[in-house]
């Protein structure tokens, strides 16, 4: 997904940048500034040149996360993630109408499908009731996002459906009770089903979507069959009647 | 059939690749598709034999070989892909056993036939596992076989033990495995593991004839018999761990169940009434086909119709029928260990069907196409994330199980893409036979096969003891060479092998 977004914005050699060295960070970090970002000027990037010392370095790019309003993230990668995004929607904004073809409907449309786009389901709850648009809403949810470690999305009733989810499945009174799930963890990447063997950046998110697709899936098959055992508890009757028996030649 | 010298025959026959071979049109006259089939040199050998035998000047009499069949059903009106023969095929009525065949649904002129189902519709097998092993069952292995015995009656005209009256009968018929659930005979978790869900939606009891009925019902809960059993077996091998853990079969040595019924003299009546219907109806459309035996009618005719809904009719009755024994094999077992069906796990891993027509969506040529999909000896083997499999078996691929010959081994596979591709998801499903019943019973003695499974520690209950040697492993192919080959061939992948202690036979 990286190389997808360096390879978008035009960056020199997207499949060499290299995350685990801090070096290759910077100068990947000083590169976004330079030709997409620009929020300094070019006297104000000096700290971020300082390539040679890293020292430096780090306190310019301290000061410089602060002044992009970065929300704190913990790695390297969720951090460039996050200034990758940053500097795609600005190349956006720079001319907006260039992507108009490219949107949901119009691809819908190439697709002879009507797509319809789902409205938040949290927008629904609060309506009426809460302006979900108030700064204070706003400045609470992120938060509380950033409290439990939900990862930014610019769409804050997104991040909340993801806050409430997180806190259903692991916080809530039931889910502490929940007996912990034993038997032999399989690593989920060595299937049998085979997504895509050159692509991890296609392989590994649609296992995990699949994954959860399963998780659902079985949420449902279970209450089907809960539903089945309390009908039965009705209706079931089974008998036998060994008398009726003959066993054939 | 047009008859040639077997070397001219040979022209029309080419080897692919190391497990397939492609039948070329012209091989029988008016093909509207290729043929293929698979095997292995073992089983390439049967096959080319079978047919050099009907080359012979004179040859008269008895089915057709198995090649010649595949190519006669690939002549029939509306069929897509392939006609693909499994490497367990052998020669039956019309379709060979182990013939593979879809018909495409939006065309008015495709047809169904009730030879490419075959006459024990829904002929199944259903595995129940166990947390039992080998040591626990061994020092009553006797008496647990002939409780199972005492419990499921079986042999050709055995009566059931479940009460049951007409109108049960016709409730059963429309529900299936619904109809078990509503009378607590199976768990809730049985339908979801079992092919259809246990029930086929299509089904109408008004479409089947009172004699199929009268027939049918005493022998609700009965196994039949002919290659029908119920055996008691163990885990020998396990190929695919992850695979295996998924279906709850964690160790060799576990202990499982395998039931292999059908629809009984139900079924056998429907699939009789639907010929003789359907001998008119192809008079009438003008259907001509190569083989008399291939009666069929257009899907959308009323005779097609009303075969489609009487045959699911009869494939609820099998479903209903298992679950009965699935029941009678539970109380069976509670009884001998003095606990429950519950504290036993006895939960059914898979049930699957070995002849049955089912409309299913496939892609044809880059195109999804509604098929109807007929598979006669040949079970349905769906690759992983397909949706009409269980939820538990969405990451390993629909389990398939494979029934061996009585004292021989079975096999569990999983589905694969590769076989969705090939074989419109089917795979093989037995042994298959190498000698006809008949000539079985001139052979072999019913005393030496007795004898030999006993050497083996197979206990053994037969209700028609005479009937045996038709069922005698040496009449039939080697299970392992037929699973090797789907294997090899990818259409279906290796997971688990079983081998039995315990026998009920009809």
């Amino acid at each position: 997904m990286l190389k997808l977004k360096l390879e978008a914005l035009g960056h020199p050699t997207p499949n060499d940048v290299v995350l685990s060295n801090r070096k290759e960070f910077a100068s990947t970090v000083l590169w976004l500034e330079d030709q997409k970002i620009r929020l300094y000027t070019i006297e104000d990037r000096a700290m971020l040149r300082n390539l040679d010392d890293m020292k430096v370095w780090e306190e310019g790019y301290k000061k410089y996360c602060a002044d992009l309003n970065m929300p704190s993230l913990e790695t390297q990668i969720e951090q460039l993630t996050w200034m990758l995004g940053h500097a795609i929607r600005l190349e956006f904004l720079d001319d907006p109408g260039q992507y108009e073809a490219f949107n949901s409907e119009e691809w819908g449309k190439q697709d002879n499908k009507k797509k319809l786009t789902p409205a938040p389901k949290i927008q629904a709850i609060f309506d009426g009731k809460i302006n979900v648009q108030d700064k204070d809403f706003i400045s609470g949810v992120r938060a509380l996002a950033n409290k439990l470690n939900v990862p930014h999305h610019p769409n804050h009733l997104l991040q909340l459906e993801a806050v409430a989810r997180i806190v259903h499945e692991r916080l809530s009174p039931a889910a502490k009770n929940r007996k912990p799930i034993t038997g032999t963890p399989f690593p989920f990447e060595k299937g049998n089903d085979i997504v895509s063997v050159n692509d991890p950046a296609l392989d590994y998110p649609m296992r995990i979507l699949r994954l959860l697709q399963i998780q659902s899936l079985r949420e449902l098959q279970t209450q089907i069959n809960e539903t089945i055992v309390s009908v039965q508890d009705l209706t079931a009757n089974p008998k036998t009647d060994t008398k009726l028996g003959k066993v054939g030649f | 059939m047009v008859v040639r010298p077997y070397n001219d025959e040979l022209k029309y026959l080419e080897k692919i690749s190391d497990h397939c071979w492609r039948i070329k049109k012209g091989f029988q006259p008016n093909m509207n598709v290729e043929g293929c089939f698979y095997v292995n040199s073992r089983l390439e050998q049967l096959m080319l034999e079978e047919l050099k035998n009907a080359c012979r000047p004179g040859a008269v009499g008895g089915f057709l070989p198995g090649v010649k069949q595949i190519a006669n059903v690939a002549a029939l009106p509306g069929i897509v892909g392939r006609s693909i023969g499994l490497p367990d095929i052998h020669s039956g009525y019309g379709f060979a056993i182990g013939n593979m065949a879809a018909f495409d649904m939006d065309d008015p002129l495709s047809v169904v036939s009730p030879g490419g189902v075959g006459f024990d519709i829904n002929c199944g097998v259903r595995l129940l596992r166990t947390n039992l092993y080998e040591k626990d069952v061994q020092p009553v292995k006797e008496q647990l076989t002939q409780s199972l015995f005492d419990h499921i009656p079986v042999g050709v005209g055995s009566k059931g033990i479940i009460p049951m009256n007409a109108r049960d009968l016709e409730e059963a018929l429309e529900m299936g495995m619904d109809w078990s659930l509503r009378e607590g005979y199976v768990w809730a978790e049985d339908k979801e593991h079992c092919e259809e869900y246990g029930r086929m939606l299509s089904a109408d009891p008004a479409k089947v004839s009172s004699r199929a009925k009268k027939r049918g019902l005493p022998q609700l809960g009965t196994l039949g018999a002919g290659n029908h059993y119920a055996e008691i077996q163990v885990v020998d091998e396990i190929f695919d761990k992850w695979s295996s853990s998924k279906m709850g079969i964690e160790e060799k040595g576990q202990v499982v169940v395998m039931i292999h019924s059908g629809s009984r003299g139900f079924g056998h009546q429907v699939a009789t009434d639907a010929l003789v219907e359907m001998e008119k109806a192809m008079k009438r459309d003008k259907i001509e086909t190569n083989d008399r035996q291939l009666a069929c009618a257009r899907i959308h005719s009323v005779e097609g119709q009303n075969y489609l809904k009487a045959m699911a009719a009869a494939a609820n009755f099998a479903w209903v029928n298992r679950s009965s024994m699935t029941f009678l094999t539970r109380q069976a077992f509670a009884k001998m260990f003095n606990t429950t069906p519950d504290d036993l796990d006895m939960h059914v891993i898979y049930d699957v069907s070995h002849n049955i027509a089912k409309v299913e969506n496939h892609i044809v040529d880059g195109k999804e196409r509604q098929l109807l999909v007929h598979r006669k000896g040949s079970t349905r083997a769906f690759p992983p994330h397909h949706p009409l499999i269980p939820v538990d078996y969405q990451l390993t691929g629909q389990p398939v199980l494979v029934g061996g010959t009585m004292g021989t081994c079975s096999y569990v596979l999983t589905g694969t893409e590769q076989g969705m591709q090939e074989t419109f998801g089917s795979t093989c499903h037995g042994a298959g036979r190498a000698l006809s019943r008949a000539k079985s019973r001139r052979n072999i003695d019913y005393k030496q096969v007795l004898g030999k499974l006993e050497e083996m520690g197979i206990s053994i209950r037969v209700a028609s003891p005479k009937l045996v040697m038709e069922e005698a492993p040496e009449s039939y192919k080697d299970v392992t060479d037929v699973v090797d080959t789907c294997h090899a061939a990818g259409i279906s992948k290796k997971c688990i092998k079983l081998r039995p202690i315990a026998v009920i036979k009809g």
